[in-house]
């Protein structure tokens, strides 16, 4: 509940699509929680379940075929889950906001900016027009875009992919959100303009003291912006830990692999490590722990090819679903 | 450093359909035939004797052939053809005019409607359309035709020119509706349509304020084109009688010119023929030019 800090708990929701080729498990089980004023990561490769986790969150799951099959998601004492879907449209955007990956489609491209933002804050707050324009504008100033009172009515064509970012954050941060869904922010843009986003997205951070939920699959953005992280595979967590101890200790063999894998600064001559295998597909996930086709330790485990772990908390917070993370046998907690 | 001033798509389109000299010959012709409309509503309305609307005024003999006294000659009655033919413009254009808007109504909202939500929705509409448009297409005007004439309807008589326009309303949605649905499909997967879901649009906002100004040049350029076979419909109506009765019509007016041909009267017939060619050929060269320059990815010239 939202005494200690939390903001945001989600436990054992799953979500699944139903195909017509049999039933997709994108997420399966996944619990963690966000507190208040921090930053969360959800890390892992493509189509491992982020972002469907993500819209999950949101109930924004498209449906058919997509559908939250279980699960609880708390948020600010609310189970989202049970909320008509009015009520819930009354959270979209004003308590939860969300910005996508690819700003260069996510604004629509018949509207200008401006009158994108005002739609935005006059769906949830009672502001006339020019009320709502002067917010926007302010709004444009506070995300760095350069002469906000003649680029407010500009069209996403003029602008270009760091710009959209920035006015799809404006139009996110408008209502000020508590919860702040950050789907792959960066992908799309520039290494520098990357950096600029995320630092906007800091700063933001502070000034309302809201929560970012930031889904990506890069570990150099992890490590230098998320207070705790998910390492998600095929559809479950893997891994959850603070930042700090994931990058120092990771006890997951996924995890370590993961980090193996990342190339370093005056690293040369050897070729790089990579996890072997391939990510299994949502139709024919392997048997015991999905990891154990790829894994050092489980390919030849009887234990690990026929039963799966589930996620144990095993010391400081920590969980991690291996047999062989230090720790997690003698763990009883199961529950997260 | 001052950027350059926004345009809007649709400025940006209107620009370059001011740059074809054809669109701009034929978006003239267009606007004289409606503006010769209005001039006719505005004459009955305020029932000045001056004019087409003095068309059942006897101007000489009956089978006058053109000549000084009667441009395009007279009719059976010895009315003149000319004004005829400009009052059946009346006719037409009111016709096409209701009727596109008739089939607008209803064709974009159930297109839109079927393309966001899929499903059974979508079902229920492909059926009714596929089950509409499965009917050839002048038998089924007809049979609307026939069935809404001389109806009352919510206490008020259908005149022959309101069933004519309802028939072909009711029946000509079919194309624009299909058109619309898949735009709507296509558009739905970008991601601006989740961004709106995200903050918070309901469906309704999304389909009528999101989607719809992005489909909608579809809607101006298959009006300008309908519009065409809108005319045409209403000109095969009158040519089979089912149309108005009571006023001059460009098909009421080829009807008459099948017994006069044998006579050697053709004045009748090309008079009609000609009016109905040239607002054919610029609503074509329009709607064409049209759909050229609203479409954002035939931007070369």
């Amino acid at each position: 509940m939202s005494d200690n800090g939390t903001l945001l708990s989600v436990e054992n929701l799953s979500t699944h699509f139903f195909t017509q080729q049999g039933v997709v498990r994108a997420v399966q089980d996944v619990s963690f929680s966000v507190k208040s004023g921090r930053t969360f990561a959800l890390v892992g490769e493509s189509g491992c379940g982020k972002s469907v986790t993500a819209l999950s969150l949101m109930r924004l799951v498209p449906y058919p075929p997509g559908k939250i099959v279980s699960g609880k998601i708390t948020f600010e004492g609310r189970n989202l889950l049970g909320l008509s879907e009015r009520r819930m449209r009354a959270i979209r955007g004003n308590r939860i906001a969300m910005i996508f990956q690819e700003p260069m489609t996510s604004l629509n491209p018949v509207f200008t900016v401006g009158n994108q933002i005002v739609e935005a804050i006059r769906l949830h707050q009672h502001k006339s027009r020019s009320r709502a324009w002067d917010l926007a504008e302010q709004m444009l100033h506070e995300v760095r875009i350069p002469d906000p009172a003649h680029r407010i009515s500009e069209y996403p064509h003029q602008m270009s992919g760091g710009m959209r970012q920035r006015v799809m954050i404006a139009m996110a941060v408008s209502c000020k959100p508590a919860l702040l869904i950050c789907d792959e922010p960066t992908t799309a843009l520039d290494v520098t303009i990357q950096a600029q986003i995320l630092d906007l997205l800091a700063e933001l951070q502070k000034q309302n003291q809201m929560s970012i939920l930031l889904i990506t699959h890069d570990l150099g953005i992890v490590a230098e912006r998320a207070d705790d992280v998910a390492v998600m595979y095929a559809s479950k967590i893997a891994e959850l830990a603070d930042c700090r101890s994931l990058f120092l200790q990771p006890l997951h063999p996924y995890t370590q692999g993961l980090l193996k894998s990342v190339p370093q600064l005056g690293f040369t001559g050897k070729r790089l490590n990579t996890i072997s295998g391939i990510v299994p597909e949502p139709l024919h996930f392997p048997s015991g722990c999905k990891f154990h086709p790829r894994c050092p330790i489980g390919c030849n485990d009887k234990r690990c090819q026929t039963i799966e772990p589930e996620l144990r908390r095993v010391k400081d917070g920590r969980a991690v679903a291996c047999w062989y993370a230090p720790g997690y046998e003698r763990s009883d907690d199961i529950k997260v | 450093m001052k950027a350059p001033k926004g345009v809007s798509l649709w400025r940006d389109g209107m620009r370059r359909l001011f740059h074809r000299r054809l669109a701009v010959v034929c978006l003239g012709i267009i606007v004289i035939y409606f503006l010769l409309v209005a001039f006719i509503y505005v004459v009955e309305l305020f029932n000045w004797r001056i004019g087409p609307t003095l068309w059942a005024e006897p101007t000489g003999p009956s089978y006058q052939p053109p000549g000084s006294e009667n441009i395009f000659g007279t009719d059976i009655f010895g009315l003149s053809v000319l004004r005829k033919t400009l009052y059946g413009a009346k006719i037409s254009i009111t016709v096409a005019l209701f009727a596109s808007i008739i089939s607008i109504a209803i064709g974009v909202p159930l297109g839109a409607i079927a393309g966001y939500f899929r499903g059974i929705v979508d079902d229920v509409i492909v059926w009714l359309y596929s089950t509409l448009s499965s009917i050839p297409y002048i038998l089924l005007i007809l049979a609307f035709a026939v069935v809404l004439r001389d109806k009352t309807i919510a206490g008020q008589k259908l005149t022959g020119i309101t069933s004519v326009y309802l028939a072909i309303g009711l029946t000509g949605w079919v194309g624009i509706c299909r058109l619309i649905r898949g735009e709507v499909i296509k558009h739905k997967e970008h991601e601006y349509v989740l961004a709106a879901k995200s903050y918070g649009c309901t469906n309704k906002r999304i389909i009528f304020r999101h989607l719809l100004p992005n489909v909608f040049h579809i809607v101006i350029i298959v009006f300008s084109l309908r519009f065409v076979s809108f005319i045409h419909a209403e000109i095969i109506l009158s040519f089979l009688g089912l149309g108005e009765a009571d006023r001059p019509s460009w098909g009421a007016m080829i009807n008459d010119a099948r017994i006069e041909l044998a006579r050697g009267v053709w004045w009748q017939m090309v008079a009609a023929t000609v009016a109905v060619f040239f607002i054919s050929l610029a609503l074509n060269i329009f709607g064409d030019a049209l759909r050229d320059s609203l479409d954002p990815k035939l931007k070369v010239q």
